[in-house]
């Protein structure tokens, strides 16, 4: 039995997350991500820890961890509960980190499952979970989610085939050695499976802005005082939600609101100006907007655009500059902005004029925030993965394909390529349905002439 | 009724199928009828004169191993020894030869009459007898009744066989053999589901008329690798085989005449392999090809016939003989027997359980091409397993079966009573999930226990496996243990060998683990007295050992995670139409397939991923009902 992660509380922005893991790995991953090699808190009674990041001395948590041995848990397994900070970001990094030591996403209904196999139910709480599930399963029978899946399984007919078409090759190759078969391209193989494993790739790669769709985009507007972001902020939003003042340093906490643009969630925060200050409560504003830029997908910095750039400008840009972020060059309606606008160096994320007053270049503004989501030029097109299991299971395909692909290339014997060829077929399968034996003898009698 | 005779299990057929049914019942102390319509006929390969190749080699191998005979019988018959895919890893590689038809036929008999229990007697079977419902005898053409609880049917192409060639067409099992009429209805009067298939055999010619120059020889192997375990010499001298290929003329005769073949015209319905075209097939379904490759295969050292295989047809037979002088090297060649397609009934295999009991009718066994496979092989296995639990269920022992995990032989059966068949059914290397751990030279070790717990392994055979097995264990510690150092002597030549550099020091294990280890390399480093009484082919077989164990453990996890439900059980009355959700679709593949656990569920084609999941779903509900 493996172990399965996933979000036990809805998915979204909420005061809390809860994560949980089951299986008989729990403890030794929950080990891994508080950094502790003894850790192990007493049955039932939750202990607070720091979740620590794959960077080093990073923390991407502060949790409580509840560890319930088996066969006394939910499941009937050693099952590992992780509160943390509802923020979906920081959930689904800690969800990251636990697939990265060997988790798997559970599938639908999985915990109930094992509850269920290890007799942890009775028939009665067992037939009000298979209910829920099924009510599950029909608001997923919904057109959307419905559309969805069909648009999956049809961008994943080019990969299967040709994963079958391989296989029909190979299999061929081995089982009618007497036959008078054309002579097996190795070479031609080689480039098919590269084309399969970069298909898987690149779909499986649309996971990382797709889980963003579904949970939220943050986004967080971040500059010097007084270049106006919270005016900009204000008009994102379409109504006065921060204070606006001349007063350089008014905003001193962060704000987050959200919205939807173009139909995707988005969580924009506003934030207190980045400067060094000796004002202690403005400095706490700062160290806020620091962590606010930590979390966020996407940066927005905001410049004067009426006037020239300051040391903290440059330093605002210099900290933004490891992150995805896009330039708001702001106060277009001011006079000044047009004489200054030969002299402004160019910006490698692109930049957009703006008034936050006239609201000139804010449709721009808003294009420039969803474009990095929903890119228009790869062939994933406006198509994303948004199930952690689909991302999972795209990726195992993909890594066996891989190790076929490598097989091949050192000249091993047709069985052992074959090996991760079928595995591949069968992880893509468990997304479209599998394909049996007889299809793929099908398609080797309907290739080659077989038989004496 | 009083019978003439009593037994305790009576089988019915002599061909494959029924020799193993017959010998392994015998063994086991079962008194055992085989009835047969011809005794002189026993044995008979009624296709190509070949036993063995990919997959069919392992099953010959897997019969051996239990205790059946086709594997010895073969070795003494065998005239043309090939080990296939030679230069692909030994997972896939199988045994295969050309045998003497009438030496075949011959050395089955004699095994047969030497077994003690076993009872050979000739007769057309008209009727089953039942009692309560349970098999309780047979009844003959000739009048005689025989009585026994337990029943095997292995009747092979004669169940209601038909022969077709060209527009004429006549009741037979064989080319002039009366085929099975009155059992086939008896059959169907005990309601079971009949379906019809199709199978075919190509002309046989004379030799003495062949350009044998025009053919390109293919030669047996220098060293021929047996079928049985217990065969240490192949004692017939062993002889060509020869490659030729058709030609456009021949092609362009047979497209003109299409609607003189019966399986053209509408004339046969039964459904052929595919793997196993006619002349015709291949003709009109891949007509790009502009030839097609024959082979000549002698059909024995006492006799001018030759079976010209890949050139099975249901033409005319005058027109045969027109056609074949048309192929390069045949021009004056002469037909002693025309090639013709057969029709025959079968019963659908999914009335079986996997001790190839019928579920209709206690004490009745099916085995063979009654069962809708196709092939000597494949027939033999099911022959063995049917006439191992026949035995058993009179001395009232536990039944047995093999698992697919583990044998051919349970992939075979598995598929049979699981999926069914809607062509004649054939074996492959890639039915099995665990092909990998399936190879022919380990067949003894997955299997050789059982066969000597059931008693089928006499003590002579089961001390040579024995000290086999502790050859290879010790083999086995001798690569783990020994180091391969880039300061010995032979390091530099096995490291250029091989195109790589071997580190620093490596076991002679790790070392297996690369493609293009061999033979050579293993005794280039221990000499012959590090290696007492150990063979060549178990060098090779501790090779295979380290090649395939790395692989073998990441899939068994694999399966593990991914068929961890496979055993739930699901109740034989279990109502899919109950579960909700499940499209009308759905709900039809499951009543049709009708599977006992969730692991045949899943091999049920066409199902989506949703509807085994709410299967998976309701089946741990109602697993645990407290």
């Amino acid at each position: 039995m493996d172990t399965i992660v996933a979000l036990g509380t809805p998915a979204g922005r909420s005061a809390i997350g809860v994560i949980r893991l089951s299986g008989p790995d729990s403890l030794s991953i929950a080990r891994s991500i508080v950094g502790e090699n003894y850790f192990k808190p007493e049955p039932s009674q939750p202990v607070l820890r720091s979740i620590k990041g794959t960077a080093s001395n990073s923390i991407l948590d502060r949790a409580l961890l509840t560890f319930f041995p088996g066969p006394n848990s939910y499941t009937g397994e050693d099952l590992v509960e992780i509160s943390c900070h509802g923020s979906p970001i920081v959930l689904r990094q800690v969800i990251d980190l636990t697939l990265g030591l060997g988790a798997r996403p559970a599938g639908p209904g999985e915990f109930t499952l094992r509850a269920l196999s290890n007799g942890k139910m009775n028939l009665t709480q067992a037939e009000a979970i298979r209910d829920l599930i099924n009510a599950q399963t029909e608001a997923a029978a919904q057109q959307a989610l419905r559309q969805m899946m069909g648009e999956l399984s049809s961008r994943l007919r080019r990969p299967q085939q040709a994963l079958i078409h391989t296989i029909v090759q190979l299999e061929s190759a081995l089982e009618f050695v007497e036959d008078d078969l054309p002579e097996l391209k190795r070479q031609d193989i080689v480039g098919e499976l590269t084309e399969v494993a970069s298909d898987l790739h690149n779909l499986a790669s649309t996971f990382e802005v797709g889980h963003l769709l579904r949970d939220g985009v943050r986004v967080t507007i971040v500059g010097r005082p007084n270049v106006g972001k919270s005016s900009l902020f204000n008009k994102l939003l379409a109504f006065e939600r921060a204070i606006v003042t001349e007063v350089p340093g008014t905003t001193r906490d962060t704000l987050t609101e959200r919205l939807g643009l173009d139909g995707i969630p988005i969580l924009l925060t506003d934030t207190a100006g980045l400067r060094e200050s000796s004002d202690r409560i403005e400095s706490i504003g700062v160290e806020r907007t620091r962590q606010a830029m930590a979390e966020a997908d996407l940066l927005v910095v905001v410049l004067d655009g009426s006037e020239d750039l300051r040391a903290e400008d440059l330093s605002a840009l210099s900290q933004a500059k490891s992150a995805r972020h896009i330039v708001a060059i702001n106060k277009s309606d001011v006079a000044s902005f047009d004489t200054l606008e030969k002299s402004r160096p160019s910006y490698e994320a692109g930049s957009v004029n703006v008034s936050a007053v006239t609201g000139f270049g804010l449709e721009t503004l808003r294009a420039a925030i969803l474009e990095p989501f929903v890119a228009g030029d790869s062939p994933n097109a406006g198509f994303l993965i948004t199930d952690a299991r689909h991302y999972d299971l795209l990726l195992r395909a993909r890594n066996e394909v891989q190790s076929s692909w490598e097989l091949l290339q050192r000249g091993a014997s047709e069985e052992l390529v074959l090996i991760g060829l079928h595995n591949g077929l069968r992880f893509l399968g468990q997304i479209t349905g599998e394909t049996s034996t007889d299809e793929i003898l099908s398609e080797i009698f309907a290739t080659f002439c077989i038989g004496k | 009724m009083s019978f003439d005779e009593v037994f305790d299990v009576i089988v019915i057929g002599g061909g494959h199928a029924g020799c193993e049914a017959a010998s392994a019942a015998s063994r086991l102390g079962s008194q055992t009828a085989l009835v047969t319509m011809n005794l002189d006929l026993i044995g008979q390969m009624s296709c190509n004169p070949a036993i063995g190749g990919i997959a069919k080699g392992h099953l010959v191998r897997e019969i051996d191993a239990l205790g059946g005979v086709m594997g010895r019988v073969a070795d003494r018959a065998g005239i043309q020894f090939r080990l296939l895919n030679r230069s692909r890893g030994r997972a896939v590689q199988s045994p295969r030869a050309q045998a003497d038809r009438s030496m075949y036929r011959k050395e089955m008999r004699k095994t047969l009459e030497g077994t003690p229990n076993l009872h050979l007697r000739q007769g057309m079977v008209m009727e089953l007898v039942l009692r309560q419902g349970r098999m309780a005898g047979i009844r003959l053409q000739d009048g005689r009744k025989f009585g026994a609880p337990a029943v095997v049917i292995s009747t092979g192409t004669f169940l209601n066989g038909v022969v077709h060639t060209g527009r004429q067409t006549y009741k037979a099992g064989r080319a002039g053999e009366p085929s099975s009429i009155e059992l086939a209805e008896a059959l169907k009067r005990l309601g079971f589901p009949v379906g019809r298939l199709k199978t075919g055999t190509p002309p046989r010619l004379d030799g003495r008329t062949i350009e044998w120059s025009a053919f390109e020889p293919q030669p047996p192997d220098e060293v021929p690798v047996p079928f049985s375990f217990a065969t240490d010499e192949i004692a017939q001298a062993q002889l060509n085989c020869y490659v030729g290929y058709t030609s456009p003329g021949v092609h362009a005769a047979i497209r003109q005449n299409l609607h003189l073949s019966p399986l053209y015209s509408g004339q046969i319905r039964g459904i052929g392999p595919r793997y196993c075209p006619s002349i015709e097939d291949k003709v009109v379904k891949f007509a790009d090809k502009d030839r097609h490759q024959l082979f000549l295969e002698p059909e024995g050292h006492d006799t001018n016939e030759v079976y010209l295989n890949g050139f099975s047809t249901s033409l005319p037979a005058e027109l045969q003989q027109e056609l074949i002088r048309l192929i390069p090297g045949l021009e004056v060649a002469r037909i002693i027997r025309p090639g013709y397609a057969i029709e025959y009934d079968f019963v659908d295999p999914r009335e079986l359980g996997p001790d190839l009991q019928t579920n209709r009718v206690v004490g009745l066994f099916h085995a063979g091409q009654i069962n809708g496979t196709t092939g000597y092989e494949e027939a033999a296995c099911q022959g063995l397993i049917a006439g191992i639990n026949a035995a058993l269920a009179v001395q009232g022992r536990p039944r047995f079966r093999v698992r697919r995990e583990e044998s051919y032989i349970g992939v075979l059966i598995d598929d049979l009573i699981n999926q069914g068949v809607d062509e004649p059914y054939r074996v492959f290397t890639s039915r099995a999930e665990n092909r990998l751990s399936l190879r022919y030279d380990n067949a003894d070790e997955r299997l050789e226990s059982y066969g000597r717990n059931l008693g089928l392994v006499g003590d002579f055979d089961w001390e040579r496996f024995t000290q086999r097995r502790d050859r290879l264990a010790r083999l086995g510690k001798i690569l783990e243990g020994t180091r391969l150092k880039r300061s010995d002597a032979a390091y530099a030549a096995i490291s250029a060998k091989l195109g790589v550099d071997l580190g620093d020091s490596v076991t002679l294990a790790q070392l297996g683990k690369r493609s293009g280890v061999g033979v050579d390399i293993i005794r280039s480093i221990l000499p012959a007295e590090k290696l007492p009484g150990i063979t060549d082919s178990e060098i090779e077989s501790g090779l295979a050992d380290s090649l395939y164990a790395g692989y073998i453990e990441a899939q068994r996890l694999n399966v593990q995670r991914v068929h961890q439900h496979d055993s739930l059980q699901i109740r034989p009355d279990f109502i899919f139409r109950g579960l909700s959700g499940l499209s009308h679709e759905m709900v039809e593949r499951f009543e049709r397939a009708r599977p006992l656990t969730f692991g045949q569920a899943r091999r049920i084609p066409g199902l989506t991923p949703a509807a085994l999941s709410t299967l998976l779903i309701h089946l741990s509900v109602c697993d645990h009902p407290a």
